[in-house]
This record gives C-alpha cells, sequence and structure tokens, in this order.
C-alpha cells in the first residue's frame, strides 16, 4: 500500500487574520515539546498497524512547521523513514514562513532529505502583508527564498493570495510579477475565503472589510491564469501552478483521491475507505496518544456512491479531469452509468466538456467549479 | 358520584377559560384538574388538554375540548364541573362563541404583568352576549413585573364587576386555585335545561376516530340522550343510531345516559367530519324538537392559498394529506388545481392566516411533504360587463379590467387594543393600510382600543407583523368579516426570465400596484438565487411592464483550497447546497426558492 503522510504542527507566532487552521500562537519552543513527543508516538502507532505501508510523500505543514528547531524537525523525518517502507526520490515538502529559516536550519533540512520548500509569502506588498496580519515583511520573503536557493532548494513553492480588502487588480498584478520575478518552482493563488471565527469574519460582520467584488476577483484569477502559462508554469490544479515536473506529488495524492495518513492534532486521512480526522485540541490529542491509543476525534466510512462523487470532484479540479477508464478500474462501472444526466447538462451549460478519455472543467466551469460539483454529490 | 348516577341539574356547573395565548389558561386548568383529583399528580403531564404537537409549540388551543371534575365545596355537597376548552385565537372565533354557548360561565384569566389583549376583549364580548357569568382572575401574580392593581383597574373598567370579586391567582404557585372552584360553585348558575322536552345537544367540537367515525362533544340542553336512540342532526336532517355515549374523565368514559345541563361526547357512527359541524344541534329522531340551537354557520373560509407539491410526484401524497386532515377540520376546504408554473395542487380555503400556517406546517411535518405554498388571498366579488357575478379567490384568474364592471373586496371590522404610546404609529398603518376609523375607546389611562373597517386583503398580507413592530409587540388585534365593498383592484403579473409565473400573480389596490410591485421585484432579486444566465424579472399589468430588475448571472463559485482535511467538510458543504436547491422549483431554466413564493408576504 502506497500513501502519502501528512504531518501537522498546530503551532505558530501569530495567528493571521483570515487563518481558521487549526493552529495557536506560542511564545517559546519548549512549549512544543511535549506536543513532539506524542508525534513520535503516533508515528510509531501507525508504523505498527501498517507495516506494508510505502510512503510516497511526506508533507510538513501547519501552523508553521519551521518554528520547530531544525533538529527536531529532521529528526522526527529520519524517524519516519526509519519506522517505514520509503519509495525512491520520496518527496518530502516542508511549509515555512519567511523569516522563520535561516542557512543552518535550510541545511538540516536538506540533510535530512527535504526536497521541497513551501513558503507562505501571501503577498509582495508590505501593506497587504500588514492587513493579514503576518509578521514578515517583503524582503524577508526574497532573503529566505534567496537562502533557501543558495543552500540548495531546487524545488520551492510559493504562496500567494488574492481579493484582499481593498485590493485592485493592478495591486495583485504587481505582487505575482514580482513572485514571478524569483523564478519559483511552484504557485499556489489562493482566493481568500472568509472564515467564520477569523478576525477577518469578525471585521466583515461589522461591515469593516472591503472585499473586491466579483468582477474584480474574476479579472484577478483569469489574468493570473493567462499570466502564469506566459511565464512557462503549468495550472494542473484549480489553484496551482506548477514548472514542468514540479507539480507536488503529495496534494497530487489528494486530488487523485488516493490514501493518505495525517499525523498531529486535527490532522485527517483517508485510508481503506475511512475518512476520519484526529482530535483537533493539542492538549486531547497529546492525552489520547499519550494513553497509546490512535487520537481519532471522528470518521466516516465512505459509501462508494460518495466515494464515487468524492473522485469526481477532486479529479476535476486538476487539468486532466477525470478519466473514465480510471473510474471504471477503480468502481468497477462506468461513470456514464451513474452520471449520464449530470455530464450531459453540464456539458451542455457549457460547464464541462467530455471527449472519449475523460472529463473536464471548461474555462468557464473553472470559474463555477462548486456549481459543476453539486451535481456530482448526494443532496 | 359514579359516571352511571343520575346527576342532580343544579349541582352541575359549566364553564370555560376565556384566555389570551400565554396567559396561563392551560397551567389554571391543569391545577383545577389536580386539585379536584381528576388526575394525579403522577398522570399529569404538561398542559393536559393541549395534546397537538402545534397546540404546544405556539402556545394556543386548536381544538375544544372538555373534561368533567367532581369537586366536594366548601357548603358540603358534591359538584360536577364541566370544563369546555377553547380555541384562543381569533380565526376560530365562531368555534369560541359555540364553546361559550354550552356553558353559563367562564373564567377570565389575565396576565398580571400584561393586561387584557383585544383578542381576549373579543371573546368576553362574545361571553357576554351569550350571557355567561364571568369569574375575573389574575394570573401571574408570582412575577416581578406583575402589577395586579392596574389589570385589576382594567378589569373593573371593561366588566363592571367589584374588586373583592377578582380573584388572584398564580397557577404555577398553586395561589388561588380554592377559590377559583368555590367561585364557579357559587357564582356560576347551574344549568336551565329541562329533562322533559325534546332532546336538543349543541356540537361545540367533534373529532374524527378512524374507526368509530366522527365523535361529537355535545352539551345537553333539554333532554335525555342514551345509547340505542336515533338521533338527528337538525341542519341537514340525517340520523343516526347512538352507539355509545359518555363524559370526560379527561379520557372518555361510557355512561348510560347524559342528561339536560351535561357535557359529554356520543359516538353515533357519524362518517363525516362535515355531518357533525359545530354549532350544530342534535335532537331525537322520533321526538324531535321543534327549532334547533340558535347561532349554527357553515364554515365560511376568508383565506385562501394554493399548495404544490416541490417534487410533483407527491401530488397523490398531498390529496391524501389534505383529505385526512379535513376529516378532523370541516372548516378547511380544498380543491384541485393546476398551475403553469407549478404544477397540480390545491388551493385551499382557510379561517384565517394563523390556520392556514397550521395546516401548512402538519403538512410538512407530519406528512413529510415539501411544498409550495402561494401568498395568501382573500376571495374578490366581481361583476362582469355581461352581468354576471363571480368569486375569485386566486389572483391568477382575475380577470382582464376591460371584463369587469365592478369590483368587490371582503372588509372586516378590526379592534386593536394598544398601550396609548403607539397609538400614532398605529393610526398611520391603519391608514395605509386603507383602513376606515370608527371609533377610539380608553380602557384605562394607558390602555386604547381602536376600531377600523379595514379591507381583509390589507391585513392578511403583513399588518399582523407591523402592527406588532409599531408596537413593540404591545398590540394586540381582533377582526370580524363584515362584509363586501367596492374597491379598485389591479392585478399584477410576474415574469421571471420573461415567462409569467402564475402563482407570483397579485390583486392589489390601484394606488398601490407601482409600489408593491417594485418592492416584489426588488425582493424577488434578493430571494432568487442567481443563475448562470442573466435573469430579467418584471411585473406587469395588463401587458404593461411597470416594474423590473435583473439578477446577474453567476460569474464565480469555486473554492480556492482543496487538500486532505478539507474533502469531508468541502462535501458536506455541497450536499447541503444541492439539499437546498432540491427544495427549489425549477421554471424554465430558473431555480426559484419555496419562499418565492411567499414574496409578497414577507415585503418590508
Amino acid at each position: 500500500m502506497e500513501l502519502g503522510l501528512y504531518l501537522h504542527l498546530p503551532f505558530c507566532k501569530a495567528k493571521c487574520f483570515y487563518c481558521d487552521f487549526n493552529s495557536y500562537p506560542i511564545k517559546e519552543e519548549k512549549e512544543v515539546l511535549p506536543y513532539v513527543s506524542s508525534l513520535y508516538r503516533e508515528i510509531d502507532l501507525y508504523a505498527k498497524k501498517f507495516k506494508n505501508a510505502t510512503l510516497k510523500t511526506i508533507y510538513w505543514g501547519g501552523g508553521t512547521p519551521t518554528i520547530l528547531s531544525g533538529n527536531w524537525i529532521s529528526n522526527i523525518i529520519n524517524f519516519l523513514k526509519d519506522n517505514f517502507n520509503t519509495a525512491p526520490n520520496m518527496e518530502i515538502t516542508v511549509e515555512a514562513n519567511p523569516g522563520t529559516i535561516d542557512k543552518e536550519k535550510l541545511d538540516l533540512l536538506l540533510k535530512a532529505g527535504v526536497n521541497r520548500l513551501s513558503l507562505g509569502a501571501q503577498s509582495f506588498n508590505d501593506y497587504f502583508l500588514k492587513r493579514l496580519g503576518r509578521i514578515h515583511t517583503v524582503p524577508d520573503i526574497i532573503s529566505s527564498y534567496l537562502q533557501a536557493r543558495e543552500s540548495g532548494f531546487d524545488n520551492i513553492n510559493l504562496d500567494i493570495m488574492f481579493a484582499l480588502p481593498d485590493q485592485t487588480l493592478s495591486d495583485f498584478q504587481s505582487s505575482v510579477k514580482k513572485a514571478v520575478a524569483l523564478k519559483p518552482d511552484h504557485l499556489s493563488l489562493y482566493n481568500l475565503t472568509l472564515e467564520e471565527g477569523t478576525e477577518f469574519f469578525k471585521s466583515w460582520e461589522e461591515g469593516r472589510l472591503n472585499l473586491p467584488d466579483e468582477e474584480v476577483e474574476c479579472a484577478m484569477y483569469s489574468w493570473a491564469i493567462d499570466f502564469l502559462k506566459k511565464n512557462g508554469f503549468e495550472h494542473y490544479e484549480i489553484s496551482n501552478f506548477a514548472r514542468p515536473s514540479k507539480r507536488s506529488l503529495h496534494n497530487q495524492i489528494y486530488w487523485h483521491n488516493q490514501p493518505y495518513l495525517g499525523i498531529g492534532a486535527g490532522a485527517s486521512s483517508f485510508i481503506k475507505g475511512y475518512r476520519y480526522m484526529n482530535f483537533k485540541d493539542p492538549q486531547r490529542y497529546i492525552q489520547e496518544v499519550e494513553r497509546g491509543k490512535f487520537p481519532i476525534e471522528e470518521g466516516e466510512k465512505l459509501p462508494r456512491r460518495k466515494r464515487m462523487g468524492e473522485t469526481i470532484i477532486l479529479g476535476l479540479r486538476t487539468k486532466e479531469g477525470v478519466s473514465y477508464r480510471e473510474f471504471k478500474d477503480r468502481f468497477k462501472i462506468g461513470m456514464d452509468k451513474i452520471f449520464s444526466s449530470q455530464i450531459a447538462q453540464l456539458v451542455d451549460s457549457g460547464l464541462l466538456k467530455r471527449d472519449e478519455d475523460k472529463i473536464q472543467l471548461t474555462p468557464r466551469g473553472l470559474f463555477l467549479a462548486n456549481y459543476v460539483f453539486q451535481e456530482f454529490v448526494d443532496g | 358520584m359514579s359516571p352511571n348516577e343520575p346527576v342532580s341539574i343544579d349541582k352541575i356547573r359549566n364553564f370555560s377559560i376565556i384566555a389570551h395565548i400565554d396567559h396561563g389558561k392551560s397551567t389554571i386548568a391543569d391545577r383545577l384538574l389536580e386539585y379536584t383529583g381528576t388526575i394525579s399528580e403522577r398522570e399529569r403531564r404538561e398542559q393536559i388538554l393541549d395534546n397537538m404537537d402545534l397546540e404546544r409549540e405556539k402556545g394556543i388551543t386548536i381544538k375544544s375540548k372538555a373534561v368533567r371534575l367532581q369537586y366536594h365545596a366548601k357548603d358540603g355537597e358534591k359538584y360536577i364541573l364541566n370544563l369546555i376548552d377553547t380555541p384562543g385565537h381569533v380565526d376560530f372565533s365562531y368555534e369560541v362563541s359555540r364553546s361559550l354557548a354550552a356553558c353559563e360561565g367562564a373564567l377570565l384569566i389575565v396576565d398580571a404583568s400584561q393586561g387584557v389583549q383585544a383578542q381576549t376583549l373579543a371573546n368576553i364580548q362574545l361571553a357576554v352576549k351569550n350571557n355567561l357569568k364571568i369569574i375575573p382572575v389574575i394570573n401571574k401574580i408570582d412575577l416581578a413585573t406583575a402589577n395586579p392593581a392596574k389589570v385589576s383597574q382594567e378589569l373593573r373598567n371593561i366588566l363592571e364587576v367589584k374588586k373583592e370579586k377578582i380573584i388572584l391567582a398564580s397557577a404555577k404557585e398553586g395561589i388561588g386555585t380554592s377559590e377559583i372552584l368555590e367561585a364557579i360553585v357559587k357564582r356560576i348558575p347551574p344549568p336551565r335545561g329541562n329533562i322533559k322536552l325534546p332532546l336538543k345537544a349543541l356540537i361545540f367540537d367533534s373529532l374524527y376516530n378512524p374507526y368509530q367515525g366522527a365523535i361529537v362533544y355535545v352539551r345537553i340542553v333539554d333532554g335525555l340522550v342514551k345509547p340505542g336512540m336515533i338521533i338527528q342532526t337538525m341542519s341537514n336532517g340525517k340520523k343516526y343510531e347512538v352507539a355509545e355515549i359518555g363524559i370526560f374523565r379527561p379520557q372518555m368514559q361510557p355512561a348510560l345516559g347524559l342528561s339536560a345541563g351535561e357535557v359529554g361526547y356520543i359516538k353515533a357512527g357519524f362518517k363525516d367530519i362535515k355531518d357533525t359541524r359545530v354549532g350544530d344541534t342534535i335532537t331525537d329522531a322520533s321526538n324531535p324538537a321543534k327549532v334547533s340551537l340558535p347561532g349554527y354557520k357553515k364554515a365560511n373560509p376568508l383565506v385562501f392559498c394554493s399548495i404544490y407539491p416541490i417534487d410533483t410526484e407527491d401530488y397523490e401524497n398531498l390529496k391524501s394529506a389534505l383529505d385526512k386532515l379535513k376529516l378532523n377540520d370541516s372548516s378547511l376546504v380544498s380543491e384541485p388545481e393546476t398551475s403553469q408554473a407549478l404544477g397540480f395542487g390545491f388551493r385551499c380555503g382557510f379561517l384565517g392566516l394563523l390556520h392556514m400556517e397550521i395546516i401548512q406546517e402538519r403538512l410538512e411535518r407530519e406528512y413529510s411533504l415539501n411544498l409550495i405554498a402561494t401568498a395568501p388571498s382573500v376571495m374578490y366579488q366581481l361583476t362582469l360587463k355581461e352581468g354576471k357575478i363571480i368569486r375569485i379567490n386566486n389572483p391568477s384568474f382575475f380577470p382582464s379590467k376591460v371584463e369587469i364592471e365592478k369590483m368587490e373586496e371582503p372588509y372586516v371590522k378590526a379592534d386593536i387594543i394598544t398601550p396609548s404610546q403607539y397609538i400614532g404609529g398605529i393610526m398611520d398603518l391603519a391608514q395605509d393600510k386603507r383602513g376606515i376609523f370608527k371609533n377610539m375607546e380608553y380602557l384605562d389611562e394607558l390602555r386604547v382600543k381602536l376600531s377600523y373597517e379595514l379591507p381583509l386583503n390589507e391585513i392578511i398580507l403583513d399588518f399582523y407583523d407591523k402592527l406588532k413592530s409599531r408596537s413593540s409587540g404591545y398590540a394586540s388585534l381582533d377582526y370580524e368579516f363584515i362584509g363586501y365593498r367596492p374597491a379598485d383592484l389591479v392585478k399584477v403579473d410576474i415574469l421571471v426570465n420573461y415567462e409569467v409565473v402564475d402563482a407570483l400573480s397579485f390583486v392589489v389596490h390601484k394606488d398601490k400596484a407601482y409600489l408593491q410591485a417594485k418592492k416584489m421585484v426588488e425582493k424577488l432579486k434578493e430571494i432568487i438565487p442567481r443563475q448562470l444566465y442573466e435573469v430579467p424579472i418584471q411585473a406587469v399589468i395588463e401587458h404593461k411592464v411597470i416594474a423590473r430588475e435583473t439578477i446577474r448571472a453567476l460569474k464565480k463559485d469555486v473554492l480556492a483550497k482543496c487538500y486532505g482535511g478539507d474533502i469531508t467538510r468541502k462535501r458536506k458543504l455541497l450536499e447541503k447546497q444541492k439539499a437546498g436547491k432540491k427544495r427549489m422549483k425549477k421554471l424554465g431554466r430558473v431555480e426559484i426558492p419555496q419562499e418565492a413564493f411567499l414574496g409578497i408576504l414577507k415585503i418590508d
């Protein structure tokens, strides 16, 4: 069994205004140590349970994983390698925030086998970084990026957000152009979403958030698709762009609806048809793991019909769409047998295109993906 | 006293309880039942008399019920007290009047902090009209906000009653229960019937049982009824053999006979509840009474709406659900109807807005139907140029102006009771609703009764909500139908994506047409979700567009991130959205949510 493995570090230096991730601000590294020791125990539990599993990818996300020292990060990665079979050329990604990495840390990561770095740049404009509640500046992004290159990272992603409060089309264009000028291998472009419980949501409810209207959002997204293609990026998923051979292997596991294991507080797993999530609260997570139990908070076994729906809505996010043959291999029944009227109607509306091999979103369907996806879930 | 023992008529007291919603009628009834041992503490459920779910939720009594209490009074005698429960809402005023007609007295329960409300006042007037002895009770005196002195003054103004005659109570704390029971015995006169006269029994309620047919609740006015007797309903002359009679304790308990003055039930194989209409008189077929009891009226629906299943396959289910509801509700009428927009459904008639709401809720809840209900309408009376007079209760069938000679609409007399500081706002509202001012009367120095004549059409729109909002919730309303009057009306059609949606048509006074149409299209623009294409919404009078809005096409609906932890949440969100969509009606290419069909109601 081949698996992707996700590791979650639910801590950061400060909570950004838009962030609803499972992450808690901390002051010192030592506050994290009990949690880190539980990560070891959880890895150990899984390694014993899935002796034959082979890891294809490892992805460290957060929070901010790089608030941990380089030693801790590399020790855990080494521990994973010691306890699991690993695929040759395994992709190991670590998320980092500008300003939390230096030469020493980067060297340690490289030595441990980390071969992909994802930098949360978010914007190349100090005004917007401040509005987002980021604790770094544009010069921090540039120096962290250059440092990583210099250390030898040859696969770096930059996260960029758009449709920020008060942001104009040209503000956004300028940010993207600056990012591209650094020649990253991969770009993730995220439309800001307001999530309940965030500072932004509160401001929005109080009417204090001047968000770009739908027309502007559309213009930003469609300009970026165009611009990045012209600059040698492949638009391989709704929000993701990569240079040739630099797609994220780990994230593609999600979109291909393949199994993955989530380690850490609030991490999600999809394995043997079960989707489940660990306890979100780090204290509770630690408690469960220290009692030798899998720290699962909730989960479900997906019926076949829901797995089919998920396979389609995830697959349609990608450039390749959903292949008839793969669908049939997986579910032993043709996609057209189950979804023929939905597909026909969406093709008619110009949101989906279909050929002999596959279905894919059209350029218009890309903007209305949720509308399309709705047709494939149970109401 | 066993149920089979003959009861001396002078030891019977028949009474009902008049109270506004939430003023404590059910709790007081519970206390009386407990005190007299009719029902033990252990058996007691909250609000014994209200056993329909909806009644409990809305805090109102829809169907009348009765219960017989045995009370050992302080004078050493045993009495039979029949409590006849009455519906507490304006829509059911006819039913209330018949229940009151079955009694000689009434407890008037008023909340110590809220005072007398308009509907209560209307029911007091009904009680007075029926010569009932009224025993005023101020309830909830234990509340911090209670002001019994003020309420007492108000009651004295309304009833011309002595201060000492007003009972202070807290049903919650059990205060006042024995005083109430003594007052019932001492102040309410015994029934005056004559057992030797031919049978006259007043139907004050009926209940449908699938095995036994309709069971009628009666007050014997004169004579005697026994099992085996052939009886006759006087409104239609139909005859039945009495299978069983009995009393309420509070569950039905068979008895050997019911005689003048008593309250009980009759099972006689009544097949259809329409044959056991409240207010009708039952007599002895072999020795019939010459005149029936006064006050009988046929059910007369005032408010109409169309009900359609969202899923056309549910039509048969809707039909059978309506049939079942009609078994127990003789005032509900329905007939099949077709709409271009909505397909096959029913046009239904109701006593009033609350009655309509209750029926809609019961259909959705008890029969799990997914329904579209159109905005309520009244019955218009139109004289056509060709001379024919027609009655139209569905705006979509309203004929073109050129065919109409004369239009008339139903009017009501509306009584509004309000704290005096809100008079200005309420008068503006009544004026705006085409009300004709009739009278203003101070109930005490702070509370006023305003009387208006108003078109019913304006009342069913949103009058009540606006009345409440302009009086911080304090004003109360009661109304009764007074007749048809000439009106200058127009029919407004609504076009969605250039097609008339017949179910959205409405009839409105000419002077208000433009404003109403404008608000309606604005509201629809808000309610109808954006579609893949631009959708124009137009309001049209006689082919002339008078208002227009455009729903912009949906341009972007996409979630930026979807990684391992997002998948479940995202799928569930999509499932929820899709379920919402299922509750919409697809007209052409446009999906319209249920509430759009109530659009005219929801206008500010």
